[in-house]
């Protein structure tokens, strides 16, 4: 019983760090964008004002049962996948569930929260959260083969299907898994850029045709529910980078600087790029991604 | 503990802070007066460093910024999409149009006082207002909210009925769901 | 065991007894048919135990039934569901004409299911395939539209199918002298190469037409979507699982003894992995809800072969594990689809829209449905596909894998489509007056939605008898202390502890929903789909916002070349064929049920007359 305490005290203060940091990034992103594009930009802690005003509004409207579960179901995909992530390597704060999931456990428990969110815009009848969210359906289409490629790729190398047991290999080797399987580091962070869904991918979202998609019938205490979602999932996924391919992290400032280091990647790449179109975004993904992916595999068959 | 009136008071001090600091305005270009918004919002004059910044649908906007003289048509949309706000919300009359017509005042499908239809909590004078001035409304808006005194959305609730008269007057076929926040 | 005959001679007399009690009174029908399907199910999991046989002999021949672990895994599947379908059927079936028919044909497939199940011998194997091939093919043409387009391919599919399973018959008799199947068994690896390789061949086309594998699947769209949906739940679920079970039979016993059998299973893998693509992709394009499904049901089955082809122990549990979820999931959404035709009238996704208030039962059970087969935790889905993936990589098939995770990621596209279509979006007033289906029809689906959650958190009820079918089959147990437990593992030792999830994921979900209902809980209203945010626009109650044309447009643009130069070459490829196939068929079958029969007797008095010629 007071194991399961812990584990519960050590997944809140996980959330709240990752919600933090999530947050923090959030509003980097938004100075750096400022600055490339010769403004002064919000403060860092922009993110942190929106929240709480989102959080702070009187009212609310909903349009049914699914709409009202839609920003939990996608809070449990991204706590979930937070859980599963091992945060720190060789550190006992932040047991959590690692040890209870692998690699596809947490590709399925990613696609959970767009899923039960996507039923939530549905129900909304708004046409464009529809729309929204067959382009985000369709990207992930796109996106997930470079990843899953890159993935088996690691799996077959380390014969292992469990981030620790990979976490542990690059602690072995010593090599980060970027180095010893470029390929594979290669396509999963071109996957990356559909993941984060910024520019040239923002195709979900898109405000100027869509009205912000899935999104657009939620505000207030939605809207906020929605946006920690988002900075925990950011966190989640650039831990679960840094777990992969950059050997994890033994304390929190060189998780910082590695995961910052790494989010800056589809940020930059997003600042200067305009948007493409569903199809050819999915194309995109199908092209030079797979290719790498196709590297990656054979790679790790020769080295095996 | 929550209820109690001084915890009440900082708590609304916080919320007003953050709301202060917060202001997603719809981009919604009822009239000329729009095209100054584009430079309040990019390089020259960035009004994202005060926190505003544009918001796609009118679920998560805070503020209702008319910009211009409003048709008897727009009208019907701009209370629509005030209706549709979430509380707290605000509006801002751009331009001399919304305060007395402006050079539009003898025109028989403008409306000429803005404050008659909708509850504005900020007027920007000009015709137009450079982007300046735009600024110096936003910073006069969130010291409106500071204060506490923003209060449109609950004034409009008081006086639906009077709103409510004014607005259908002017608008010929009323065909709006009822506002009952 | 009196047990066996008391089963079958129920079904066999309740079958005509209720075709003829229409004329009674459609109450006493429906009861006569509930108790048909009922009581034998009841008496069948009481009465027989496992590992008991009859033999008995007819006209000289000596036949043997019984049942081991294998067969009773799938008398699960055809019971389990047959008697749910059935409760449904009543419901689904009440107003509607040709109730007797109907009824004796359900009655005549579960009882030639479970009569394939528990054969022993290949003559009464044979007579109850054929009945079920029969009595499905006359549910396919129970509507009366399309019966030349859909019902002649169905029937030439099984035909073709029936035909190969005859030859390889004749072939083992004329080798064995026996009909016994654990004869043809011990007798295989005696053989001669070029029968260990026909046999398996002849047999597996049987079965694969059956399990709808490409290319024979052409004919299942069709036959799935214009049976009954009742009928169409057990077609799906069950029907197609007999393939199934006779695939992993020769598969297991036969090819796996063979030393080329690696090529072998190769293909069929191969073969499984293009189908579960090429099925979830033409199921994204379809506005039926009915083509939707059926195509589903060909890329299910795709995992589901690929899963017993590959044949390490894992792959062969995820296989049946997936079979056994399918049953539960397409079942349900067959019923689901079923419901909204009868309350509704179509089953167009461009039609109907918002049913989710209207509805709520079935959308539960078909949301269960859609996520059990979207594979996404905690439902039972995820088993199957978990552990299909982990036996996928764990045996070196990674380009397949990369296809399998392919088709499940876009079989996402047209889950949501098919509870976007349905149950979401604008509430028209146009489907105002529709109620929840009748308690009949919900109770079944409701129920298989609540059994497919429990098995996504305890797979080991599911798990254990198939463990058990397998090392009746002969596989070395190697996880067998494993199953019992909510822990799935792999090869390599890795594993996914069901049971914490699941408590975590409730705990999150339950704190946020709690947490979004209670911030403010006054504050926040119901509004109807018509108040959203249209650029300030009122929607008319009468207009139609609805988005449902066209739905996966981008989609599909995007994956366009695959489809056109893929699936036309060979859909183009093989209809063309067919068509000329169909031209000659023409001209033998001439739509008279005697002549075919007398090309059956030919064909049999030509294979018995040359066997020492051609083998």
């Amino acid at each position: 019983m007071e194991e399961v305490l812990y584990n519960i005290l050590g997944a809140v203060v996980t959330f709240i760090v990752a919600f933090v940091v999530g947050m923090t990034y959030g509003g980097l992103t938004r100075k750096i964008t400022a600055r490339v594009q010769n403004r002064k930009g919000p403060p860092f802690y922009q993110n942190f004002i929106d929240a709480f005003k989102l959080a702070s509004k009187k009212t609310a409207i909903h349009h049914g049962v699914m709409h009202l579960m839609g920003p939990a179901f996608l809070m449990v995909s991204s706590v979930m996948t937070l859980l599963v992530v091992p945060v720190l390597s060789g550190n006992n704060w932040f047991p959590n569930l690692n040890f209870h999931g692998d690699l596809i456990f947490l590709l399925y428990i990613m696609t959970f929260g767009p899923l039960g969110m996507a039923l939530g815009a549905g129900q909304t009848g708004n046409p464009n959260s529809a729309i929204g969210v067959t382009r985000g359906l369709s990207q992930m289409v796109g996106f997930e083969i470079p990843w899953v490629m890159a993935l088996v790729a690691l799996m077959i190398q380390y014969k292992t299907t469990s981030i620790t047991g990979l976490m542990d290999a690059q602690a072995q080797t010593g090599t980060w898994l970027m180095f010893s399987s470029p390929f594979a580091f290669i396509a999963a962070v071109m996957a990356m850029f559909g993941m984060f869904r910024y520019s040239p991918f923002d195709i979900v979202g898109a405000p100027t045709e869509l009205a912000s998609g899935p999104v657009s019938e939620n505000g207030g205490k939605f809207l906020f529910v929605m946006m920690s979602s988002g900075s925990v999932f950011t966190f989640a996924k650039l831990t679960l980078y840094i777990d992969l391919f950059m050997g994890g992290a033994s304390n929190l400032v060189i998780l910082l600087i590695k995961t910052f280091a790494l989010y800056m990647i589809p940020v930059l790449y997003g600042i200067t790029s305009p948007r493409y179109r569903t199809e050819q975004a999915v194309r995109w993904f199908w092209g030079w991604p797979t290719f790498f992916g196709l590297l990656a595999i054979i790679q790790a068959v020769i080295l095996k | 503990m929550i209820n109690d009136k001084h915890s009440q008071k900082i708590v609304d001090y916080i919320q007003n802070w953050s709301r202060k600091h917060s202001i997603w305005v719809l981009a919604y270009g009822t009239g000329c007066g729009a095209i100054e918004i584009p430079p309040t919002m990019t390089s020259r004059y960035d009004a994202e460093r005060l926190g505003v910044r544009g918001a796609a649908t009118p679920r998560q906007a805070d503020v209702l910024l008319i910009t211009g003289y409003l048709t008897v048509k727009t009208l019907k949309r701009v209370i629509r999409v005030y209706e549709q706000m979430q509380d707290p919300k605000y509006v801002i009359g751009f331009g001399s149009c919304t305060i007395n017509g402006g050079m539009y005042y003898d025109s028989y499908n403008t409306i000429n006082v803005l404050d008659k239809y909708l509850p504005v909590d900020v007027y920007i004078n000009g015709c137009m207002p450079r982007p300046e001035a735009v600024l110096s409304g936003f910073a006069q808006l969130q010291k409106r909210i500071a204060e506490g005194r923003a209060d449109g959305a609950a004034q409009y609730k008081e006086n639906l009925e009077w709103y409510r008269a004014n607005q259908k007057r002017i608008i010929p076929n009323w065909v709006m769901p009822e506002y009952n926040w | 065991m009196e047990t066996f005959s008391i089963i079958f001679a129920i079904f066999l007399g309740g079958a005509v007894l209720t075709y003829f009690a229409g004329k009674l009174s459609s109450v006493v029908q429906d009861i006569l048919f509930l108790a048909t399907v009922l009581v034998p199910t009841y008496l069948f999991f009481s009465g027989v135990s496992i590992g008991s046989s009859m033999p008995f002999s007819l006209e000289g021949i000596s036949l043997l039934w019984g049942v081991n672990h294998f067969g009773w895994l799938f008398s699960l599947i055809v019971l389990g569901l047959g008697s749910l379908a059935a409760v449904y059927s009543v419901g689904y079936m009440k107003g509607k004409e040709r109730r007797g028919y109907f009824y004796l044909n359900f009655v005549l497939s579960v009882m030639s299911m479970l009569g394939i199940v528990i054969s022993q011998d290949l003559i009464s194997f044979f007579i109850f395939w054929e009945i079920m091939t029969w009595s499905s093919y006359l549910m396919v043409i129970y509507s009366g539209n399309d019966v030349q387009r859909i019902g002649i391919k169905y029937f030439v599919f099984s035909a073709i199918g029936a035909y190969a399973m005859l030859m390889a018959i004749v072939i083992v008799h004329s080798v064995t002298h026996t009909f016994f199947i654990e004869d043809m068994i011990q007798a295989y690896g005696q053989m001669s190469l070029q029968l260990q390789i026909w046999i398996p061949i002849l047999f597996l086309l049987a079965f694969a037409v059956k399990a709808a594998m490409m290319p024979l699947h052409v004919w299942a769209p069709g036959a799935y979507s214009n049976a009954p949906m009742a009928y169409t739940s057990l077609f799906s679920g069950a029907l197609s699982k007999m393939g199934v079970y006779g695939m992993v039979i020769i598969l297991v016993t036969m090819v796996n003894r063979l030393p080329q059998g690696i090529l072998f299973r190769e293909v069929l893998a191969w073969l499984g992995g293009i189908t579960a693509a090429m099925g979830t992709l033409w199921a994204i394009k379809q506005d039926d809800a009915k083509k939707l499904l059926a195509y589903s049901s060909v890329a299910q089955l795709g995992y589901i072969i690929v899963g017993v082809s590959i044949g390490t122990e894992l792959a062969m549990m995820a296989g049946l594990f997936l079979a056994v979820m399918h049953a539960l999931f397409k079942g349900t959404l067959f019923m689901v689809v079923g419901a909204i035709e009868k309350q509704t009238g179509t089953t167009n996704f461009t039609e109907v829209t918002g049913l989710i208030r209207k509805m709520p039962w079935t959308f539960f059970a078909a949301l269960m449905g859609i996520i059990a087969l979207a594979g996404i935790p905690p439902l039972g889905g995820f088993i199957g596909k978990w552990m299909l993936y982990e036996s996928l990589i764990t045996s070196d098939h990674y380009l397949l894998v990369i296809l399998i995770f392919f088709s499940s990621t876009a079989a996402f596209l047209y889950c949501y489509k098919f509870l976007f279509g349905f149950f979401l979006g604008q509430e028209e007033k146009e489907w105002a007056h529709v109620k929840e289906a009748p308690a009949t029809m919900v109770v079944p689906m409701v129920l298989m939605g609540i059994f497919m959650v429990v098995l996504g958190t305890f797979p080991g009820i599911v798990l254990n008898p198939i463990n058990n079918g397998l090392m009746d089959l002969g596989y070395v147990d190697s996880y067998k202390h494993l199953w019992e437990t909510s822990i799935i593992f792999n090869s390599w030792g890795d594993h996914v502890i069901l049971q914490p999830i699941l408590y975590s994921i409730m705990g999150i979900f339950i704190f946020f929903l709690i947490f979004v209902l209670w911030k403010g809980y006054k504050g926040t209203r119901y509004v109807t789909t018509k108040d959203i945010s249209s650029s300030g626009e009122v929607p008319k109650e009468d207009e139609n916002l609805t988005f449902s044309v066209g739905f996966m447009q981008p989609f599909m643009r995007a994956v366009a070349p695959v489809m056109r130069r893929q699936m036309d070459k060979y859909y183009t490829g093989f209809a063309n064929g067919l068509e000329g196939l169909f031209d000659f068929v023409r001209r033998i079958y001439t739509g008279n049920a005697q002549t075919y029969a007398v090309y059956v007797v030919v064909f049999i008095v030509i294979v018995l007359l040359f066997k020492d010629v051609l083998f």
